[in-house]
């Protein structure tokens, strides 16, 4: 009895065994990549973010310095400085960037003439290269640029007088202004409560240009995949247009809606490149960002000329790393709650 | 079937893992040169191990034929130059290669320019064993790859070509010296001068700048073109660089000799601050955004602001944008200690891991050398190193300008590692003055502490 059962079994174990040796082998090249590129390197960076590295002489092991300078310099150019700024930052572009882009999606899902062609438009932002964006941006947001002149014209129809304002070179915080037109002031060794500055909030409505299409075109996609049939039941059932966008269009979301929301933090927290060719960080730090910073240490780059801190750089890039991991992870929660998966 | 497969998978992987393999022998064997036969195998390392090999030739007993600046230098020798710059910059070291291929004519140079983020391709070149032989050198190269080895010390081929350390304008090694020795060469320079539009002037009502102005008879000319003229009166903005020739000029400096305290909150520092700030309160001091400008140069081409100071990139600028505008340049104002002027320069240094030491440090030794500076002060493109040969400037506003660098309290704006951070310490604190954020006393306190700070870790 046993001697007949044993020879299937044994040949269907070889054949799973052979199967998984190809698969293995199939996979190897990637996983090689990803073994020596990013795990590898991950483990490196984590290492060196415990000594003190200066890309030439040999790492030095300093324990928890780095991590304890990053976070306890609360100093206007700081890395805590960079975090306040992201956060603001993460807080308005996130829910601005995935509105609009639901926003637009559901326009070009209505029958449109030439919707094609509106598609198309509506999505260039995000292929073009965003060098090429902040470079158009930098001139469109000067004194004398094209912003000024709109909002000048505009006021002027309602007899109003509008002073130009240097978009990518004014510190003044949102929260300043107004306490301002209070006539308050918020001095500027109070800069958490001066809130997000001009040039921030100028640079947060170039991310949302460019980055709300994207995700435009995965809430398309989604839009497309809700049932037609949910809706004729609803409108049998008497639901007006707006009930069911309320509770068949968003619910039937949500699933993509977590993933705009995910991806949009991780990008937001990651800031960097409109910084670094539009204000390097200033004016008065107030676009400073995390990534930028760890740029400049790694690098030397700070003000222009410093040690390069490899080390400073790492820790800092792995606290951030843990930062955007957390804000993940609750957004899953809150997000995904109530959510059927599919 | 499917256990038939198996060899044929496990054959293609092999081939591509082979091939990889054979990939990382080649560059390995490309590393050490003279390595055995295990190199002969790939096409590629045979191709760059050939260089090498024509190397053997021993340097000490070259004859006439080995020797360039002076130097024994390695015959076939080929070594790499890599600098930043634009077209123009670019053409003037062809034109300098080439008259190095005149002189040396046993070493060939490949001129690689990498016009855009120099500093951080070059950074990440030398971290992987893959820099050039000659290079640009600035403040933060000087600290990134000086001050960890990856530069040659120049001394013993400068005693070889003959050159001195004393032949330079004083300040200009600053920069490149580390524990008496010398990292890299001058290869130019720049400083401010005070540029002014005659017709401004002339509106206005007051006598045209001379050398001999001082900081107040700035100010009393800034203030008459503000009241008198509808354009702006003096043009500076929030800038160390700027701020520089006022501080020196009033005995001020941004940090100790030795880069180890900042310095300012010192009388200097603060009263050259208050000055500046004094007249941007009243408006005769304004910023170039205030007037609708990129920067004070571009204020002076659009006939915006009477007066500012710039450098001797204002020649070309003005020559090619604007063309029409008549504008001149006389030195610095003085202030209470005598003039004084903030000098930029560059350097060409030599990769320490170079093949060809020899024939890199002659080549660089040739272009910052007394001819090749000559030539290239010809061009109008730059001012020569030695003082001795200033007189071969041409341009009357060039020559006005370059005056700066002699003066006895002129120096570069180096204060050790983190250079960069003190210096935008103070540029901050302008920009906190600027704005109404903070009075001079109250900035410069911040800057203090920030600077104190850069320098403390640069140690």
């Amino acid at each position: 009895m046993a001697s007949t059962a044993a020879p299937p079994a044994r040949r269907v174990k070889k054949r799973v065994r052979n199967e998984t040796a190809v698969a293995y082998l199939f996979l190897s090249p990637y996983l090689l990549v990803t073994v020596v590129f990013t795990v590898g390197i991950v483990a490196f960076a984590l290492y060196i973010s415990f000594t003190s590295y200066n890309l030439f002489e040999s790492p030095t092991w300093v324990g928890l310095d780095n991590y304890r300078k990053a976070l306890a310099d609360t100093g206007p150019s700081g890395f805590l400085r960079s975090l306040v700024n992201v956060f603001w930052y993460v807080i308005t572009v996130v829910p601005f960037q995935t509105a609009i882009a639901l926003m637009l999606a559901i326009v070009l899902n209505t029958p449109v003439r030439a919707q094609q062609f509106f598609r198309t438009v509506f999505y260039g932002p995000s292929v073009t290269s965003s060098v090429v964006i902040a470079s158009i941006f930098l001139w469109l947001y000067l004194k004398t640029g094209v912003i000024n002149y709109v909002f000048d014209q505009t006021f002027s129809l309602f007899g109003a007088q509008w002073t130009a304002i240097e978009w990518l070179n004014d510190p003044r915080g949102l929260f300043q202004i107004i306490a301002n037109a209070f006539g308050g002031d918020i001095p500027s060794d109070q800069w958490l409560f001066r809130g997000p500055s001009v040039t921030w909030l100028a640079l947060m409505a170039l991310n949302i240009f460019t980055t709300a299409p994207t995700f435009m075109i995965m809430y398309l996609a989604a839009l497309q995949d809700v049932p037609p049939t949910l809706y004729e039941a609803a409108s049998i059932d008497g639901a007006s247009k707006r009930q069911q966008f309320r509770s068949i269009t968003l619910p039937m979301l949500r699933p993509v809606t977590l993933l705009i929301v995910v991806l949009g933090t991780i990008g937001s927290f990651q800031v960097f490149d409109q910084v670094k060719i539009l204000t390097s960080g200033g004016p008065l730090n107030t676009t400073l960002t995390p990534v930028y910073l760890v740029y400049s240490e790694a690098l030397g780059e700070v003000g222009g000329g410093s040690v390069i801190r490899m080390g400073l750089a790492s820790a800092m890039a792995f606290v951030l790393a843990v930062i955007i991991f957390i804000f993940a992870f609750i957004q899953r929660r809150y997000i995904e709650s109530g959510t059927e998966q599919y | 079937m499917k256990t038939r497969q198996l060899p044929i998978v496990v054959a293609i992987l092999a081939m591509v893992l082979g091939a990889c393999g054979g990939g990382e022998a080649a560059t390995t064997a490309d590393g050490t040169a003279t390595t055995d036969g295990a190199t002969a195998t790939t096409d590629g390392a045979t191709a760059t191990t050939g260089g090498g090999v024509a190397t053997t030739a021993p340097a000490g007993g070259g004859g006439a034929a080995g020797s360039c600046m002076g130097i024994a230098a390695e015959e076939g020798a080929t070594i790499v130059f890599s600098g930043w710059g634009d077209e123009t910059e670019q053409q003037v070291y062809r034109d300098s290669i080439t008259r190095f291929n005149e002189a040396c004519p046993g070493i060939t140079v490949d001129y690689q320019p990498v016009p855009a983020d120099f500093q951080t391709q070059m950074k990440a070149a030398f971290a992987g064993g893959e820099g050039p032989d000659v290079i640009y050198v600035d403040d933060q190269l000087m600290t990134a790859l000086g001050r960890t080895g990856q530069l040659l010390p120049l001394d013993d081929f400068m005693a070889q070509a003959g050159v001195t350390r004393e032949e330079f304008i004083p300040s200009l090694l600053t920069i490149f010296t580390l524990e008496d020795q010398t990292y890299a060469l001058p290869k130019d320079w720049g400083t401010l001068g005070l540029i002014y539009l005659p017709e401004v002037i002339e509106a206005a009502g007051i006598e045209a700048p001379t050398g001999d102005w001082t900081w107040a008879d700035l100010r009393t000319a800034a203030q008459a073109i503000a009241a008198n003229t509808d354009v702006g009166g003096f043009c500076q903005g929030a800038d160390w660089a700027r701020l520089a020739p006022w501080a020196f000029s009033h005995g001020g400096s941004f940090a100790s000799e030795d880069a180890t305290q900042a310095m300012l909150t010192d009388a200097g520092v603060i009263q050259a601050a208050t000055l500046v700030a004094d007249m941007h309160e009243e408006g005769s001091l304004v910023t170039a955004a205030d007037v609708g400008a990129g920067w004070c140069g571009e204020a002076i081409g659009k006939k915006l602001v009477g007066m500012t100071l710039e450098g001797g990139w204002m020649v070309n600028f003005m020559n090619n944008d604007y063309p029409d505008v008549d504008w001149s340049a006389v030195s610095v104002p003085a202030g209470p200690e005598g003039k004084a002027d903030v000098i930029f320069t560059n350097g060409i240094g030599v990769n320490a891991a170079t093949e060809f030491p020899n024939a890199a440090a002659a080549f660089a030794l040739f272009v910052t050398g007394r001819d090749n500076q000559a030539a290239i002060t010809e061009t109008g493109f730059a001012y020569p190193t030695r003082e001795d040969q200033l007189s071969l400037i041409t341009n009357e506003n060039d020559l006005a300008i370059s005056e700066g660098g002699t003066f006895d309290l002129t120096r570069v704006a180096f204060w050790g590692s983190n250079s960069g951070r003190v210096n935008d310490a103070v540029s901050k604190a302008l920009e906190r003055i600027f704005l109404g954020e903070q009075d001079v006393a109250a900035a410069f306190q911040q800057a203090q502490e920030e600077a104190q700070l850069a320098l403390d870790e640069a140690a």
